[in-house]
């Protein structure tokens, strides 16, 4: 599809595209109310208790007062309503700010001011410096007469440092004044959300015919949201307007994720409800029949002879509400309380606050902290989330020199300084590469040092290394490059760019040198794209060596080479280039193609090295992760090698022997099903033994033909490898992984830094975004943001792990307590006639759901099983966690199990105790109820493992609550209760009874718990104890889980393990790559393009 | 990809330290009780100890308590034939009839002696108080509030004559009032039962009016239980007060009267009953009952008994706990036990 853009055409493009109006809401006023209910009608629960409410409402079979469902039922929706609708009204107030501000446009050839809303396709909009851009535009005009303009576009990728933007070059030198009455026609595709691409051609109309059609690209466009910098003004045509920009189509609200913990209680809900229905169709029959057998006779009920049509259904309805409470309203609410109070606690944690940058955590989704505890599968990126992305230049070779071997930092090398100095030929052309082969923008603060503004962290990294050799890029005035050298200024043009692309691994400029008018082409890119492009002759065994070594230290490797161009030879290029950017279909390859006319006969000058360092605490959590029973999937752009050496080095893989590392590659289909299966045979084979840890390295090519063919094989291997290390992967093969893991039932965590791990993070159960150095974009389209990799530990050991453990007990109790209530309930049936009959009241059913049993659980949230450093130091106990043996069918049953026992217990003690005279209707339901909350009192106190100061105000304090409460209801004459709990109270067989129904309820249970905590105890059970008792696990000395020197000795940081990649049959070819990245904008891969351009 | 503003303003909050409260940190202090063998059995011996002499001394006093049970429903009205349909219908016939005679003679013997006051109940076994048609039939308003005499919701069927005109007080439960007399006497004294106080004081003055009257009761063609006096409000009529404190069991006791006087041991009573309410349709049981209280209210050994066998189980598991302590001692918390120690090559 494609769209036509009429330049300053008032009255064509107003009909058939819409208007700029951002509307980002999801409800209006009209439309909220039915909108909003129909949404949470769409929920099972809701729809359960709404039928139950209205069913209340018929007095003929409720047993008690409708208000009993109707209260909170009403309060759950009015407080999720006002949440969503006090959050759509922001999202409206935030639309109208952009909706009305003003903006400056052209109508009938005169500039306006006009609100934001009303820019139409085809409109000029002129733009003055820092405003925000009002919608997707195409440059036309900017203040430099270069061209040039500088945007921010933080807010589309969150990358904070400023991108050039240039006018096509058919705008080029018209007048300010002709710019209003500028016409022509744009076609660009139909709106889409990739922010990288923007294929499209404008052809002008007269007066300003070409006759020719001009290629537009992303680099001539403005988008929505980005801000205009260091440029006084600069004007486009709107091409995208309203929710259609690219902003607007990539926004979408992220699907809600579900827990697993969530799914098994809806999964536990179901049950239970089918259960509901079997007692009621059998309480129903029983009622029916003891109506026409019994019933009939009593006279003192007065049955009528003939009874309504409905008369069977009466009794099962009547029954279906008194069993209606076994499904717990307040469970919803109680659950979202704990979970956004565990989010809380993520954020206020100040261990996970990075020290360096203050950033903290950030639980952005609040709703899913339990899964975090049952993690099984982390997939995480490498470059900036273990390392710290902080690329330093560190060694080099020029012509067969090494420099820094020695002190391990070329520029502290006396040498290569002296080199430098003295004006050594290669080494001055080695720097003039690093200095002028890049797309940095140096920025001169007033007080007069420059800083650089890069988006590739590479080529920051050398352009600072060759300002500290003397050879500083000064300014960068559109096309010229002012270089600095020894004090001696020069001056370069800058003729053409041969971008970086993925599969080109290799960039390159055309530059003129100013002074002599000669022509060169620079060039830098990995080992294996430059290498074999050197002019026959040369040498390159060297900087072959040069490379093998700096990629065994795990330093990334750039090749550098150059060659001088003859005019003519440019000029028939220039043109073959001109006409390859302006195709609109396979553009790239074509692209591609030409340029690799001009990168030929190169001579490489050297090869530079550049450390990314680990980030702290990476191998330390990594290793305890792993202990934890977590499988680790390295996903990233970079080459095999550094990818190797970065998974040995941060514990991925165990070394040789434990160790053992597979590839699986190949270029065709045959290869890669060979080397899969023999992978496979061997992954089956050294599992089976369980002495070896496998880990399998498979590349971006191998992997989308394994995926697309050999899926079967490769989701195998990919459930019997714990380990396994993806390289040169694209975004979208990153998300794919993914949702293979999750096809086979594992909660995967997705990790990530930078806009490439945006899919995989929102395709995961569970992201994670590092605020890294590469803007925010992965944190924030992640469910957690983290300042540094180390602190995942803690989210997961302790934070998840908590959450997990309190939701199980908060969830089966919620459960517990609303069976034993409606328990009773149905026992009471049994002698009442099967009538359907309510024993409690409406304001003790209401206050037991809702206050008494709510709030001490509530404070379960609170409750810690094992300390923090145990978990640390034993993270095996994670276990439980993920295989979710705190809350499952079997769990249940106990629970199920306790609360039928004490139903019995509470029930059978109160009609005896409270038997002839004694057995007032009023009393013997309080004394029932009574006896429920002392159960629960004790229920609770069992079961809570560390009681702070809220868990004994909650416990006690509670049935004090409870006394006091129902000692107010009995003192209103009108309730039905009146002077009925003080009556009570006075007796000492009430209290008698009372510590009876506790005792006989609660021995068994202390009894059954003893047993299996001494004999059988669980791993918890037995961490428990040895920390509390200071067992032999404590006093063994080991303080800090992380033994940091423990760890040093087993496996050195930067050492190489040779035997363990010879082994493998491609170890051989290990090389360094090209480490240019110039936009490391989320890559909306086309088809053709397997691997990243984000390359790290 | 969401780009929302909230992100923004959230990442820019969240460069602010967090502050530190041991709230925030989840570290407040907190003990941690685990399960010691020495705590577990001292709580199960401390609750055998404990209840024993509880469950004694309730026992005892159930003991104390000197109760005087006889059934009359089946001895007031003699039927001679070995067909229980027939039986049936000849009680029920009998009972329906208004104009036999139901006066029904019977001597119990004192067992014990019984001091005063002596209470004489009611018991009615196989009556449903309970019923959901039954214990719903009732309206306080109206039967608080003299205004409020129209007001009948809830008291279907029994809520107002054929014509309209309500009836006080409303609802099945007022209609089938218990309506069996005692009249009680001692080597042919008699013996007088107080029928003053035996309602709950809060009935009296809150639950019903001191100035509603009955209006209309008992004035349909099917008639319930007993009748009440026009004239006298219905918080001084106290009969109908403690039966419309709804039982929640089938078998339920009720206040009739207090004798204040002793009796002694071997005295003969004496008791003239108006054999008037029908049970027989459904075949409930009536018993009169007369007993003495003491702390614990009337005759009860279930409690007792429970406490005595509670405290008895829980000090032989105590004594199990123990004995399987000394001969399997476990150490607790002995890390050999954590599967990752047992088998390191299982668990990487």
């Amino acid at each position: 599809m494609k769209r036509y853009v009429y330049i300053n055409d008032d009255n064509l493009a107003k009909d058939i595209y819409c208007d700029n109006r951002i509307s980002n809401r999801k409800y209006t006023i009209l439309n909220f109310l039915p909108k909003n209910l129909w949404e949470q009608f769409s929920r099972f629960m809701n729809q359960y208790f709404l039928l139950i409410a209205c069913l209340q409402l018929w007095s003929l079979i409720t047993p008690v007062n409708p208000a009993s469902t109707w209260g909170p039922l009403i309060l759950i929706f009015a407080v999720s309503s006002s949440k969503e609708a006090w959050d759509d009204y922001n999202r409206y107030l935030l639309d109208k700010k952009a909706n009305e501000k003003e903006i400056w446009i052209v109508r009938q050839g005169i500039r306006k001011l006009i609100q934001a809303q009303d820019i139409c396709i085809g409109n000029i909009v002129w733009l003055r410096e820092n405003d925000e851009v009002p919608c997707d535009l195409l440059l036309l005009g900017t203040a430099d007469p270069q061209g040039f303009c500088y945007v921010e576009t933080a807010a589309l990728d969150g990358e904070t440092d400023l991108k050039t933007r240039s006018i096509p070059s058919a705008c080029m030198g018209i007048d300010v004044d002709l710019l209003h009455k500028i016409k022509g026609v744009i076609e660009c595709p139909s709106p889409n959300k990739d922010i990288r691409r923007f294929d499209a051609n404008m052809r002008l109309f007269p007066p300003f015919l070409d006759n020719d059609i001009f290629p537009l690209t992303i680099k001539n466009t403005l988008l929505q949201s980005c801000y205009l910098r260091n440029t006084e003004w600069a004007c486009g045509v709107a091409v995208y307007t309203g929710n259609q920009t690219k902003l607007g189509m990539c926004r979408g609200i992220a699907e809600p994720k579900l827990t697993a913990v969530d799914a098994m209680i809806d999964k536990l809900t179901g049950a239970v409800f089918v259960f509901q229905i079997v007692v009621v169709i059998v309480l129903g029959i029983a009622g029916n029949v003891f109506k026409d057998k019994q019933g009939r006779k009593l006279w003192y009920v007065q049955y009528p002879k003939e009874g309504p049509w409905y008369e069977l259904l009466v009794i099962p309805l009547r029954f279906e509400l008194l069993c209606s409470i076994m499904i717990p309203i307040s469970i919803k609410v109680s659950l979202d309380l704990a979970k956004s109070l565990y989010a809380k606690f993520i954020d206020w944690d100040v261990e996970m606050v990075d020290p360096e940058t203050g950033i903290r955590s950030n639980a952005a989704n609040q709703a899913i902290s339990e899964d975090l505890g049952q993690v099984e599968y982390i997939l995480t990126d490498k470059t900036g989330t273990l390392t710290e992305n902080k690329m330093i230049f560190k060694r080099c070779c020029i012509s067969g020199r090494f420099y820094g071997n020695e002190s391990g930092d070329a520029l502290t090398d006396a040498q290569l300084l002296n080199a430098a100095s003295t004006g050594s030929a290669d080494v001055i052309l080695f720097l003039k590469v690093m200095a002028i082969c890049n797309t940095v923008i140096p920025v001169r603060s007033k007080s007069g040092t420059i800083s650089y503004k890069a988006l590739s962290q590479d080529e920051e990294a050398l352009v600072c290394a060759s300002a500290r050799l003397r050879m500083v890029l000064e300014n960068k005035n559109g096309n010229i490059l002012d270089i600095n050298f020894n004090a001696s200024p020069m001056q370069y043009e800058v003729l053409d760019t041969l971008e970086f692309t993925s599969d080109r691994k290799r960039m390159s400029v055309v530059v003129r040198e100013c002074q002599s008018g000669e022509l060169f082409i620079l060039s830098k890119g990995a080992d294996e794209t430059i290498l074999p492009l050197t002019y026959s002759g040369q040498q390159v065994r060297t900087f072959a060596e040069a490379v093998e070594q700096y990629a065994q230290m795990g330093l990334r490797t750039l090749c550098l080479a150059w060659r001088k161009l003859e005019e003519d030879e440019y000029q028939e290029w220039t043109s073959m280039f001109k006409e390859a950017n302006s195709t609109l279909v396979d553009r790239e390859r074509r692209v591609a193609e030409v340029c690799q006319r001009l990168e030929r006969d190169f001579e490489i000058l050297g090869v530079a090295a550049i450390e990314d360092r680990l980030q702290e605490g990476v191998p330390e959590t990594i290793e305890i992760l792993r202990k934890a029973g977590i499988n680790f999937w390295m996903l990233t752009g970079d080459k095999m090698s550094t990818a190797i050496q970065i998974a040995l080095s941060c514990n991925f893989v165990s070394p040789e022997p434990k160790g053992q590392i597979l590839i699986i590659d190949g270029k065709t289909e045959d290869e890669v099903c060979r080397s899969l299966d023999r992978v496979l045979l061997t992954t089956r084979i050294t599992e089976s033994e369980s002495k070896q840890d496998v880990a399998f390295v498979v590349d971006g090519w191998a992997l989308e033909i394994a995926l697309k063919h050999y899926r079967k094989p490769f989701t195998e291997l990919a459930i019997l490898s714990r380990t396994a290390i993806c390289c040169r992967v694209t975004p979208s093969q990153k998300a794919q992984l993914v949702e293979l893991l999750k096809l086979c039932d594992y909660r995967t965590l997705a990790i990530g830094d930078g806009g490439n791990d945006v899919r995989m993070i929102q395709q995961a159960d569970i992201g994670v975004g590092i605020s890294g150095r590469e803007g925010l974009q992965a944190a924030r389209a992640a469910d957690y943001s983290i300042g540094k990799f180390r602190f995942l530990k803690r989210l997961i050991l302790v934070h998840g792990r908590y959450s997990y453990n309190r939701t199980a007990f908060l969830s089966q109790y919620s459960f517990y307590k609303s069976f034993l209530i409606c328990f009773i309930q149905i026992f009471f049936s049994f002698i009442s006639g099967v009538s359907g009959t309510s024993l409690f009241n409406t304001v003790s059913l209401m206050a037991y759901n809702v206050f008494y049993t709510s709030v001490p659980v509530l404070f379960s949230v609170l409750d810690k099983d094992l300390s923090e450093r145990t978990v640390m130091q034993h993270p095996q106990i994670l276990f439980d966690c993920q295989s979710g043996r705190l809350l499952n069918p079997s769990t249940f049953a106990g629970w199920f199990g306790r609360s039928l026992f004490h139903a019995i217990v509470v029930f059978v003690i109160t009609i005896h105790s409270y038997a002839f005279e004694k057995s007032v209707m009023e009393e013997v339901a309080m004394v029932a109820v009574s006896g429920c909350i002392w159960l629960q009192a004790f229920v609770v106190a069992l079961e809570t493992n560390s009681f702070t100061i809220f868990q004994h105000l909650a416990i006690w304090g509670n049935l004090v609550g409870f006394y006091a409460i129902n000692w107010i209801v009995s003192s209103i004459p009108t309730s039905g209760m009146y002077t009925i709990m003080f009556r009570l109270c006075e007796q000492p067989s009430y209290w008698i009874t009372m510590i009876l129904i506790v005792a006989t309820g609660m021995c068994p249970v202390l009894a059954l718990k003893y047993l299996r905590y001494t004999y059988r105890p669980s791993r918890i059970n037995l961490l428990q104890q040895s920390e509390r008792l200071g067992g032999p696990i404590l006093s063994s000395g080991i303080i800090e889980p992380k033994s940091r020197s423990s760890l040093d000795k087993d496996i050195p940081t930067d050492s190489v393990y040779e035997p363990l990649l010879s082994e493998s049959p491609s170890a051989t070819r290990r090389s360094a790559g090209p480490t240019q990245r110039l936009d490391s904008v989320q890559s909306q891969s086309p088809p053709h393009s397997t691997h990243t351009r984000k390359d790290n | 990809m969401s780009f929302s503003d909230g992100a923004s303003k959230s990442s820019s909050k969240s460069s602010t330290k967090p502050t530190y409260s041991r709230f925030t940190q989840q570290e407040l202090p907190a003990c941690k009780p685990i399960l010691t063998p020495a705590l577990v059995m001292t709580t199960f011996i401390m609750i055998g100890i404990t209840f024993i002499p509880i469950g004694l001394s309730h026992l005892s006093a159930s003991e104390n308590v000197v109760e005087l049970v006889d059934q009359y429903d089946e001895v007031c009205i003699p039927a001679d034939s070995p067909d229980p349909d027939v039986v049936y219908s000849k009680r029920i016939g009998y009972i329906q009839d208004e104009s036999t005679d139901k006066t029904c003679i019977r001597t119990l013997i004192v067992p014990k002696k019984m001091k005063q006051p002596i209470f004489v109940y009611y018991q009615l076994d196989q009556f449903y108080q309970n019923h959901r048609r039954y214990v719903k039939s009732q309206n306080d308003e109206q039967y608080r509030d003299p205004s409020a005499s129209a007001k009948t919701t809830n008291c279907e069927p029994e809520a107002q004559l054929s014509e309209g005109q309500p009836i006080v007080p409303c609802g099945l439960i007022a209609w089938s009032l218990f309506n069996d007399t005692y009249t009680l006497s001692r080597n042919d004294v008699a013996l007088p039962i107080n029928k003053k106080g035996i309602a709950w004081e809060s009935d009296r003055t809150h639950k019903f009016g001191s100035n509603v009257y009955a209006k209309n009761f008992q004035n349909r063609s099917l008639i319930g239980g007993g009748k009440l006096i026009d004239n006298i409000p219905l918080n001084q009529q106290e009969d109908l007060l403690v039966w419309m404190r709804t039982a929640a069991l089938p078998n339920f006791r009720k206040l009739y009267g207090r004798i204040e006087t002793d009796l002694e041991v071997n005295e003969i009573i004496k008791v003239v009953i108006q054999n008037n309410y029908n049970t027989y349709s459904f075949n409930g049981k009536k018993k009169l009952v007369i007993s003495t209280t003491t702390w614990i209210g009337g005759k009860n050994d279930f409690l007792g008994m429970v406490y005595i066998i509670v405290g008895g189980v829980c000090l032989l598991i105590a004594l199990v706990f123990i004995t399987v302590y000394l001969i399997k001692p476990r150490p607790l918390g002995d890390p050999s036990y954590l599967s990752w120690n047992k088998n390191p090559a299982s668990v990487q």
